[in-house]
């Protein structure tokens, strides 16, 4: 008897503590629906939206301002914001499309828009853009890169910014050797052999070789060639004659001009490299604006946009835009809208950049008194919206972009600083890819 | 009277003579042997120890080798304005939690390995083993469903279950050779006293379990405190992130805050440095008798 009681207090034990345990789990948990199927609907466009910041960290607290704006003008509706770190948030959608848990807004940049717009993720925004207060009034130059990036004719992204190829020089180092600023790629190459002194471990410049490799260097082969088309009909001008010239001349700056370390530059390192060493000239965008001035002063470097051909003839790639995307699983489309029409208003798509220290894509925003002060971004946006600025659009729209220009062909070019691989080799095994992934999309569209 | 006290005798003289200890080869190789290359490997080590700790206290812009002027400007950012407050609270509970599961599932499923036999033992096993050999991004997306399907998405449970899960096998396999390393007789003995399974199990054997305890349990907390993938695809809400998501935020596409990025990962570091200093003696004989029995 006294056992059968004591077993059935066990039992109860058991039972109530499995029940807290599962209480506790799945306490404030959500379900994730919203994955890739998922139609969502329109919604009442009042209530809660969630968004993903695919740059989260360093733009929390930019976004939370803006949030805290939109929720004054519109108190009916909650935004709830996730700061995803900017190298994971392809993973991030990725498992959210096949898993659920999709966001209502996200931040999604043409590197990745076109992985995310083939999974049948997003919505169409062109409809809704043409219909809102923001039309007209977006910089068509980024409007054209994000369609081109979404692979098709529809719209899948809100341009917020862009940012630009910038060549920061050390002011202090190229006064002291009496040089001229680097405008033109003979400057450049000038500049990068006078400013090196190995004995004392100056460096005239500081190569990308490691992670992100690829895009530098295809920028510095189109700028120099002029060449101003990705594409010949379907095949790419990547390993054109003029382009593996080009691209030979600015990797023997490789070990003559740089430091050996370069071959592992991932933009941390190298950033991290100019900003506490005495190398006169780093080629990155305008993101790492800040981490200069914190490290060398404003007095100390410039920031200009990639050199120019002898005669100022200026071409150059294409550069991410960021933006924002609505997704198709979203239950409340119409507040989600509101929120993005806000976001790349005149006054917060400003405020945005101008923290950011990007290029606004609000043309209102561009005229704003803070970017005439920023000078490299001032530079940047001319470079990039000037009328004799070529710009070469990279194939972002092609799924196998991302493997083709990252993990396919980044150790290529690690072998061809290291001299285990030609230029032309090396431009050719990208161009056979380029080539092939082209005919496969052609075929699927 | 006089007593007379009998000199005490030669201990010396009177106890055998103790044979002469050979000198061994080792106790000739002169001392600067030794120490200069475990010197020059721990200067080694510790070399990317001092940097970070350098990034960490000396103020931004500043190129100096030591790390002065001092500042804690970039533990006060990441603390407060980071959020690594909360990141700490929720890694805590997660690497505890973890912690706790881990120890209690795989103490039972490892006796139930190491004291019965079954038809499927040795398969099971392999299984256990197989498991292993899984990388966790592998089970993202079916993981992900799952807990989407129990409400769990965006709550701590979900990483401390996950986490769980994956710890178990190596967990059982540990623990069941520290248990087959406890003579069986001496339950036995105890059934012969009157306690049942569990109880002598609770008297006898688990006291001895205590080394082997504290190998798999530091194992799943340090595990659980740095793993990443898990934390970042189940959770979203900000106030439920952990430790490693917070120091991935610190580098965004284009720029990245050393200084702040170095005091975060001296935050992320400092509990599990305790913890090892803690339990350093405790984990190696743990894991070194778990590994030959096993």
């Amino acid at each position: 008897m006294k056992s059968s009681i004591r077993r059935s207090r066990r039992a109860a034990v058991a039972v109530a503590l499995g029940s807290v345990l599962a209480l506790t789990a799945t306490a404030c948990g959500d379900d994730g629906s919203g994955s890739a199927g998922d139609k969502g609907n329109e919604g009442s466009g009042k209530g809660e939206i969630t968004f993903w910041d695919n740059n989260g960290g360093v733009r929390t607290d930019i976004w939370k301002e803006i949030i805290v704006d939109f929720e004054k003008k519109n108190p009916d509706i909650k935004v709830n914001y996730v700061g995803i770190p900017a190298a994971s948030a392809q993973s991030k959608y990725d498992t959210a499309i096949q898993g659920g848990g999709l966001p209502d807004v996200g931040g999604v940049g043409t590197a990745m828009l076109a992985e995310v717009a083939v999974q049948g993720a997003l919505e169409p925004l062109d409809g809704r853009l043409a219909k809102s207060s923001l039309n007209g009034k977006l910089s068509q130059n980024l409007l054209d890169s994000s369609k081109a990036a979404g692979g098709g004719d529809k719209l899948y992204q809100i341009p917020t910014s862009s940012n630009n190829g910038t060549l920061w020089y050390r002011t202090d180092l190229f006064e002291k050797a009496g040089l001229d600023a680097p405008t033109t790629w003979d400057k450049f190459y000038a500049a990068a052999d006078k400013l090196t002194n190995k004995g004392k471990n100056e460096f005239g410049f500081t190569i990308r070789g490691g992670e992100g490799s690829i895009a530098p260097a295809l920028d510095a082969a189109y700028s120099q060639s002029g060449i101003t088309s990705f594409w010949n009909g379907d095949k790419t001008t990547v390993n054109d004659p003029k382009n593996v010239a080009a691209l030979e001349k600015y990797v023997a700056l490789y070990k003559k001009d740089t430091p050996s370390a370069d071959v592992n530059n991932d933009f941390t390192k190298m950033v991290a490299q100019w900003d506490s060493g005495t190398i006169g000239m780093l080629s990155h965008n305008l993101g790492s604006y800040q981490d200069h001035l914190k490290a060398l002063g404003a007095e100390k470097f410039r920031g200009l946009p990639n050199p120019t051909q002898a005669d100022g003839t200026r071409v150059q790639i294409s550069n991410p835009v960021d933006g924002m995307s609505l997704f198709k699983s979203s239950k409340n489309k119409a507040a989600a809208w509101k929120f993005i029409e806000f976001a790349v208003s005149h006054e917060e798509n400003s405020k945005f950049n101008e923290s950011a220290g990007q290029i606004p894509a609000n043309t209102e925003a561009a005229g704003d008194e803070w970017i005439q002060k920023a000078e490299p971004t001032k530079l940047a946006a001319q470079a990039l919206n000037g009328d004799g600025t070529k710009i070469v659009q990279l194939p972002y729209y092609l799924p196998d972009w991302n493997t083709i220009s990252k993990a396919d062909n980044e150790p290529n070019f690690q072998k061809v600083l290291l001299g285990k691989m030609s230029v032309k080799d090396f431009l050719d095994t990208v161009a056979d890819q380029l080539n092939k992934a082209q005919a496969d999309w052609k075929q699927n569209h | 009277m006089i007593t007379e006290i009998a000199p005490a005798p030669d201990r010396v003289a009177s106890e055998p003579a103790r044979p002469r200890r050979k000198r061994r080869a080792w106790d000739e190789v002169p001392r600067w042997h030794i120490y200069l290359p475990l010197s020059l490997y721990l200067l080694f080590t510790l070399v990317p120890f001092y940097w970070i700790l350098l990034f960490a206290l000396r103020p931004a812009g500043s190129t100096s080798l030591v790390p002065w002027p001092m500042t804690f400007d970039h533990f006060d950012k990441v603390w407060n304005e980071r959020a690594f407050a909360t990141f700490f609270q929720n890694s805590v509970l997660v690497g505890i939690a973890t912690l706790v599961m881990t120890t209690l599932v795989a103490l039972a499923g490892g006796y139930a390995l190491a004291r019965f036999d079954f038809r499927v033992k040795k398969a099971f096993m392999l299984a256990l083993l197989c498991t292993q050999f899984v990388p966790g991004a592998l089970l993202l997306v079916p993981l992900f469903e799952i807990f989407a399907k129990l409400q769990m998405i965006n709550s701590l449970g979900s990483v401390i279950i996950a986490e769980t899960v994956f710890q178990l096998p190596l967990s059982m396999i540990l623990i069941s050779g520290f248990i087959r390393n406890v003579p069986a007789s001496l339950e036995e003995a105890a059934w012969v006293d009157g306690c049942n399974r569990f109880t002598a199990f609770r008297i006898v054997v688990l006291p001895l379990l205590r080394p082997g305890l504290i190998a798999v349990g530091s194992f799943a907390f340090v595990h659980a405190w740095n793993h990443f993938l898990f934390a970042l695809m189940f959770l979203s809400d900000q106030g439920k992130q952990t430790i490693p998501v917070g120091l991935n935020t610190l580098m965004s596409a284009d720029s990245v805050d050393l200084g702040a990025l170095a005091a975060g990962g001296i935050i992320a570091a400092v509990p599990v440095v305790i913890v090892f200093a803690f339990i350093q003696k405790w984990l190696i004989t743990g894991f070194s008798a778990g590994a030959v029995k096993g």
